[in-house]
């Protein structure tokens, strides 16, 4: 190594590899498999009947299209409310972003429903206000513009996150030289603020992008009734009328969506590519705008988005759940919680469902953490080629969309595993490993970024004293990142609890999760009982989010999304 | 520290709990939730010992997962309760049911079970018209779905989802003076087809469109709950599915399948559906609240055997009619 030692690795030999093997399992293998499925189909020829077929081009337009808008809309709410919430003295913050964050943990196709049920001539919330649309008016959630719309409102916080990160690091005096030489706060705001968070708001729409031509929960509420598919719904509607030719088909559409994915993540490359945004000085921009009499326009503005974003989908949801009957209007004599009572003392589903969620996202969140800590290990260590492709390797299927792990996942398992003679495909444990795969990212990078503050020194003394490696591991890197450990816990179970893309396709018998509950319950025409189901949700989302607050000062910065 | 330590034991304690999938009987239903719930429960007062998991999907879908399911050499179900005798002629046909002569057929029509013994029809269901009470008009035959004051009003169940409606369109279709044609008609007054019967019951019911085309015991029951809505036996005549029963060849719990198709055949089991608000299929029962009389309901003809044969046909026909879904 070019005649200096490597520092200070005294990590064991098997770690590494065994990290390795672990990553060549969960996202090597399937996505290799994926591939190897659509060339397979491309040669025997049944790529020209997939590609002819009209469906597959409506299909790709209106994921575009809608993802395209979905963008824009969660541009402009993420970006002004990372504006308005990171650099002006507005009050109310921490629990203005506490809030503006939750969409992006409630289950999309429980935000299309609530929407669903708060518009439209549908609307029990309306019928019960007096103020529902007319017979035979439309519901206009049915539409691209609705498709994009909620998109916008579910992915506002990944804009909002991604470039508050910059907005946080802005340095002070730039902003101070600039007043004192006497810039109106507009001129600031264009010449300095916006140049530079300009990296943010890039990361932030190509995140948001990725993640709208990846959702299924919400163009398949909206989308199906008005015959408007996008690539996972079309891929789900496949999967719907099996033929023997699906497998090959459905690899081809999940390749498509691959190649719409990198795309989007390679635009955004290109972008940030080849400009300089290093800046020196202070940072920790806190409040450099004061909004003085523009107050009594940002307050209300944050809180009317936040009303329609929140609280009315919400009312609109559980006023949902209380009618008797469809079509009922919703008042105290007619209110009933027979729905409640069915979903929680008599359907078994609702009971498989709960079970199901907890147990593979909890599941999932503890088998991730021995395998995250080690390859923390073995990754922060490591700054060569395999290291950088272990890394990217455990990325790559989180920021794939689901419908695509599962695809994978369905190629890999749906013959019987050799030698053992066992079938995972329609069990629960193809969804467990999917979860696995999907959330190992998600897993990591708390614990990354709180090895990343861990003092070396402290493992290098215990080593010189002769501690072997697990004897260091458990009394000195276990107990300091064990609060991060403890978040990325908490943080996959909150994520996998929410799934709904990847268990789509891989649910059986008594295998529904939470999100495939709620989904065909709605799809049956129930939607009293998928309104309660959902209500039930979003009180558990808000508790365990409530939970990791409660833990944050525990926490190393960064590691719970919507602090800071 | 305690905290996570204990949160972590709790997570941990919930990991053991994840289900080995150890059902006894595994049932794969087109009923919704609620009904089918019923039903499972039903049965299993009656025999303590079978423990039933069950899955609810529309019959298309439910067949599309068997499929996949027995391609990847791992078909999960064991008894199927869905929507048509169609679908299970055409399970039959290709091997895949468990020929059993149930003790109960004798109290039913000859016409309504295979003789064979392959599966069993449980109920009579038909599809007529449903309106919104505040409809401009009171529809009495199909032919008034393609009226002036209906355009942009009327809904349908996609045979692509529902079993149901897969009939519905093909008993339709070779009726003299509808056809295909009706369906031509339909689409230009700015008929949409979209999901399944329970879509199409909300969507009336909620008031987005004011006619549908749906199932008769979804309206019956809601009116009943105090739902804005009335159901109607057009004057052509309506059409009509059984919701057969049928065990799979590769069941694994066959006993225990052949106990559900007794039950389900028995009058107890009968009865369970009469109080669901359906037409029982077996002989001597009552009709469920809200229904007319029996023999005022004209049941209109459908020739199985050449339903079978056009299917995929009939499903482009249709689709070319009503766009891709």
């Amino acid at each position: 190594m070019n005649g200096y030692v490597r520092p200070g690795n005294s990590q064991p030999g098997w770690l590494f590899p065994a990290v390795f093997a672990v990553v060549l399992l969960l996202s090597v293998l399937p996505l290799a498999r994926l591939a190897i499925a659509g060339i397979a189909a491309l040669a025997r020829g049944g790529a020209m009947s997939v590609l002819a077929d009209p469906a597959l081009w409506s299909a790709t337009y209106y994921t575009l299209i809608t993802a395209v808008l979905g963008t824009i809309i969660s541009l402009l709410i993420g970006c002004s409310f990372a504006f308005l919430l990171t650099l002006t003295n507005i009050s109310g913050k921490a629990v203005a972003g506490f809030c503006f964050v939750l969409p992006m943990m409630i289950p999309p196709q429980v935000t299309a429903l609530a929407w669903v049920q708060m518009s439209g001539p549908s609307s029990p919330l309306l019928k019960a206000l007096h103020i529902a649309p007319p017979l035979g008016t439309p519901q206009p959630l049915y539409s691209v513009g609705g498709i994009a719309l909620l998109y916008g409102v579910q992915h506002a916080p990944l804009v909002y996150l991604a470039l508050r990160a910059g907005l946080m690091s802005l340095p002070r005096d730039g902003v101070e030289a600039a007043r004192l030489s006497g810039a109106s706060s507009l001129r600031v705001f264009l010449d300095i603020i916006l140049p530079l968070s300009l990296p943010g708001i890039i990361a932030g729409a190509a995140i948001s992008f990725v993640s709208c031509t990846g959702n299924f929960g919400i163009p398949a509420i909206l989308g199906i009734p008005a015959s408007i598919y996008t690539l996972p719904t079309l891929i789900f509607t496949k999967f719907s009328a099996f033929t023997s030719r699906t497998f090959g088909d459905v690899a081809l559409l999940s390749a498509m969506i691959a190649l719409i994915s990198v795309a989007g993540l390679a635009a955004q490359d290109r972008a940030l590519r080849g400009r300089d945004y290093r800046v020196l000085g202070l940072s920790g921009a806190a409040a450099a705008f004061d909004l003085g009499n523009w107050r009594f326009l940002a307050l209300p503005f944050v809180w009317v988005v936040l009303f329609f974003m929140l609280a009315a989908p919400f009312f609109a949801l559980l006023a949902g759940a209380l009618v008797p009957a469809y079509g009922v209007p919703l008042t105290f004599k007619t209110m009933s919680f027979s729905a409640f009572y069915e979903i929680l003392f008599r359907q078994t589903v609702t009971r498989t469902a709960f079970v199901n969620s907890i147990s593979l996202s909890a599941g999932a969140a503890l088998c991730l953490l021995p395998v995250t800590i080690l390859a923390a290990t073995a990754l922060t260590r490591r700054r060569d080629l395999l290291g950088r492709f272990v890394s990217s390797a455990i990325e790559i299927p989180y920021s794939l969309p689901g419908i695509v792990i599962a695809v994978s996942f369905i190629l890999v398992f749906a013959a019987p595993l050799p030698f053992l003679h066992v079938t995972v495909y329609g069990t629960i444990w193809i969804i467990f490993i999917a979860y696995l795969s999907s959330f190992f990212a998600v897993s990591l990078k708390p614990v990354v970024s709180a090895f990343h503050q861990l003092d070396p020194a402290l493992e290098e003394a215990a080593r010189l004293s002769g501690a072997g490696f697990f004897r260091r591991l458990f009394d000195i890197i276990v107990p300091l990142v064990a609060p991060a450990a403890g978040a990325s816990v908490i943080l996959v179970f909150l994520i996998a609890c929410n799934e709904l893309t990847i268990s789509a396709l891989l649910w059986s018998a008594g295998t529904q999760t939470l999100g495939v509950a709620i989904y065909n319950l709605d799809d049956s025409g129930s939607s009293d009982l998928a309104s309660a189901l959902s209500v039930l949700v979003v009180a558990m989302v808000v508790s365990m989010m409530l939970l990791l607050e409660l833990l944050a000062k525990r926490l190393p910065a960064g590691v719970i999304p919507w602090r800071s | 520290m305690k905290t996570i330590v204990s949160a972590a034991a709790l997570l941990a304690a919930s990991l053991l709990a994840i289900p080995a999938s150890a059902a006894n009987l595994v049932l794969y239903t087109s009923q919704p939730n609620e009904d089918a719930q019923a039903t499972v429960d039903g049965f299993m007062a009656a025999n303590p010992d079978v423990k039933v998991d069950w899955v609810r999907d529309g019959t298309p879908k439910i067949m599309a997962k068997l499929q996949a399911e027995i391609e990847a050499g791992n078909p999960v179900a064991d008894v199927l309760l869905i929507a048509d005798t169609v679908t299970l002629e055409r399970l039959k046909e290709a091997g895949k049911l468990l020929a059993y002569k149930s003790p109960e057929a004798a109290s039913y029509d000859a016409s309504l079970y295979d003789a064979d013994g392959y599966y069993y029809s449980t109920k009579l269901i038909t599809t007529g018209i449903v309106y919104n009470t505040s409809a401009a008009f009171k529809p009495a035959s199909w032919k008034d779905l393609t009226k002036a004051e209906a355009k942009g009003l009327v809904t349908m169940p996609s045979p692509l989802t529902s079993g149901a409606a897969l009939i519905h369109a093909q008993t339709l279709a070779g009726v003299d003076g509808l056809g295909w044609d009706f369906y031509k008609d339909l689409a230009a007054n700015g008929a949409i087809a979209a999901g399944g019967n329970g879509a199409v019951l909300k969507s009336v019911a909620s008031g987005e469109k004011a006619f549908g085309m749906v199932v008769d015991y979804m309206p019956i029951r809601e009116k009943a709950k105090g739902a804005p809505v009335e159901f109607v036996f057009p004057t052509e005549g309506v059409s009509a599915v059984t919701e057969p029963v049928g065990i799979l060849a590769s069941s694994k719990n066959a006993d225990a399948a052949k106990k559900f198709v007794d039950y389900v055949l028995s009058e107890k089991g009968q009865e369970g559906f009469l109080k669901l608000g359906y037409i029982p299929a077996r002989n001597d029962m009552k009709l469920p609240e809200g229904f007319p009389a029996r023999d005022t309901i004209k049941v209109l003809p459908i020739n199985a055997a050449e339903a079978l044969k056009n299917t995929d046909q009939d499903l482009k026909t249709f689709s070319g009619i009503y766009g891709s879904n």
